[in-house]
């Protein structure tokens, strides 16, 4: 048997299934942003935030337990929120932890792990996300926004690289009059761009998970299980084919019970923040040389997470 | 004019994909692709792109944009741009609209291979579960407690609903009815129209690692409903179901390896249901290994969820 067989009933099939479940959390995420946009003053965030480096992003880590927002909608969320003055690398902490970091996660992997040990399994994805989430928001402090914002995206953020954060303006003046009513249509306008110009990624990333899915003869990825650099390596690359959503995805990492648990929960970790979906979604934000070297550097920093220290982690749990 | 030709296209875009949304819920389509538990997302996720792109299409700009006036959505003036939005988005779900058959065939199956050890699965609610057409409280049966799958009770099973069907094999008479049992397991066990068990393919999975469904399945007459896949005899071949955790995209095949009496011929992937009984073969450890011996084989109309969950 060929390990590739495309077929348009299964595409069609999958492709759909991955649509209808996506573009509500799609629009979620839209909405979050449309309604930042319109009602949140600029200085808001930048006010919320530390001064320090290093405090705004340990705190930007945990921005998803206050706008729990999963990978499908993170995008425009974050774009808006560079938009707001959060710092670029406080914005892409908060964009990969949060897919982790958030309420419906911690339920979802809690009940997904049920008699597995949930609490240890559940507390650890989150402290791994969050722990690579920060170090890689770290990372790119020193990061110049410029150079790997795509033209449109993050301007504010791109002028606080130049200029003091207080130096920056609310909106203008037809934002601060505006009225209730005119914010709400305001946001749903807003709410709307942000939509479509997300979409648009995110219906591709659905149509090449589609393809991987239904056409790929998944026994020629499963033997990799036996070695744990390459269980933990295959895993990733899997949750990176399947392009699940975070929310639900720990019912299906449970189920390849022939890898071991630090694979599946490189799985756990990987996908979320990084996946054939987020591929084209951050291609919204960022440019694509960033976007590549963010998956690659993903790749390795929750390679070596899983396949070196989590082990650690793991045999210290069980006594 | 390019503003125009923009917001005019966004717009129907908004609009277009909330139809779609829309109608494969009033069709009832929508319940082969989600999880219960998404369903009701896709419904108000359809009025909303409705409403937001009326709103859109309807409201004038009443503040600005984004921070300073300068604008972070390329497509906003852009009409190619947004025709572009247009063609990604709802032109493919409109053709799937169309062009979907609501299923996977049998090349899915192949490519995903069958779960081995269904008890790992973490959707174990098939017995009982408010989704099952089943209603044995795996509690009754000394099994694992499982609160989502002893919480509500179950749905009666409408395998019966079938068109009247074509035998395709016949054997003889299954060795015992299952109208003369009297263990109890009356109380629980759920009934097809004709009297016989009525169970999923995953319960008789499940029974190959808890002894206690063994003991209630063995002997008694079976009846499961699921799609065929011939096996390497011609009296051979599997029962296919298809168990999603959240949608279709996700969707794993489990199966139940029958053996009949006599050859088999059903085109791949069609509903069949099967009456007969359910053998378990000791594999040590407690565990043991099902094969379905078939008295009866007949087409029927697939189940209203054609997957499990």
């Amino acid at each position: 048997m060929s390990w590739f067989s495309f077929s348009w009933q299964n595409f069609w099939f999958s492709y759909l299934a991955l649509a209808f479940e996506g573009l509500p959390f799609v629009l979620v995420g839209a909405l979050v942003s449309g309604v930042i946009a319109a009602f949140v003053p600029s200085r808001t965030i930048t006010r919320f935030l530390p001064k320090n480096h290093l405090l705004a992003n340990l705190m930007s880590g945990l921005l998803g337990l206050i706008f729990p927002v999963c990978e499908c909608g993170i995008v425009p969320v974050v774009r808006r929120l560079l938009d707001k003055g959060l710092p670029f690398s406080c914005g892409v902490t908060y964009m990969l932890a949060s897919p982790i970091v958030n309420p419906l996660v911690i339920l979802s992997t809690y009940a997904a792990f049920r008699g597995q040990a949930p609490e240890w399994n559940t507390a650890i994805r989150l402290l791994s996300g969050y722990f690579v989430a920060v170090l890689v928001g770290l990372s790119v402090i020193k990061v110049n926004p410029a150079r790997v914002l795509r033209i449109g995206s993050g301007r504010a953020a791109l002028r606080r690289s130049v200029l003091s954060i207080a130096s920056l303006p609310e909106a203008g003046p037809d934002n601060s009059s505006a009225t209730f009513v005119q914010r709400l249509i305001a946001a749903v306008q807003l709410a709307s761009e942000d939509f479509i110009d997300t979409a648009i990624y995110f219906m591709i990333g659905a149509a090449v998970a589609a393809v991987f899915n239904t056409a790929v003869d998944q026994k020629v990825i499963l033997p990799l299980a036996n070695n744990i650099f390459l269980s933990t390596a295959s895993m990733m690359g899997f949750s990176a084919i399947l392009t699940l959503c975070s929310t639900s995805d720990a019912f299906i990492a449970v189920t390849f019970v022939s890898f071991p648990i630090v694979a599946r929960m490189a799985f756990l970790v990987f996908g979320p923040m990084f996946d054939l979906k987020l591929f084209f979604l951050y291609s919204v934000l960022f440019r694509k040389r960033f976007v590549v070297l963010l998956g690659v550097g993903l790749f390795v920093l929750i390679g070596i997470v899983s396949a070196v220290i989590l082990p650690q982690v793991y045999a210290f749990v069980r006594g | 004019m390019r503003l125009f030709a923009a917001k005019i296209l966004n717009g129907i875009t908004l609009l277009g994909l909330g139809g779609v949304l829309i109608s494969f819920c009033l069709k009832g389509r929508i319940d082969q692709y989600l999880h219960p538990q998404f369903r009701p997302l896709v419904l108000i996720g359809g009025i909303a792109f409705c409403v937001a792109g009326t709103i859109y299409l309807m409201a004038k700009k009443s503040m600005n944009c984004c921070l300073d006036g300068e604008c972070v959505h390329t497509n906003r003036q852009n009409p190619w741009r947004a025709a572009a939005a247009f063609g990604v988005i709802v032109l493919p779900l409109t053709a799937g609209t169309y062009l979907s058959k609501d299923g996977y065939d049998k090349q899915v199956v192949l490519n995903r291979g069958f779960v081995q050890d269904v008890s790992k699965l973490p959707a174990r609610n098939s017995i009982g579960s408010p989704n099952a057409q089943q209603g044995v409280p795996p509690g009754a049966l000394g099994a694992d407690q499982d609160e989502r799958a002893s919480a509500e009770p179950p749905l009666p099973q409408n395998t019966s609903s079938a068109a009247p069907p074509k035998a395709l094999a016949k054997a003889s008479e299954p060795p015992q009815t299952s109208g003369k049992v009297d263990d109890g397991s009356e109380q629980y066990l759920p009934r097809a129209a004709d009297g016989n068990v009525a169970l999923e393919v995953t319960d008789l999975l499940y029974g190959e690692s808890e002894e206690s469904l063994r003991k209630e399945f063995t002997g008694k007459t079976i009846e499961v409903v699921g799609q065929y896949l011939p096996g390497s005899k011609p009296n051979e071949f599997k029962i296919v179901r298809m168990l999603i955790v959240c949608c279709a995209a996700d969707a794993r095949p489990i199966a139940v390896p029958v053996q009949a009496e006599k050859t088999v011929s059903a085109a791949d992937m069609s509903w069949v249901k099967v009456i007969g009984i359910a053998e378990f073969q000791e594999s040590g450890g407690g565990k043991a290994k099902v094969i379905f011996k078939a008295a009866e084989i007949e087409p029927t109309d697939p189940p209203q969820d054609a997957m499990l969950y």
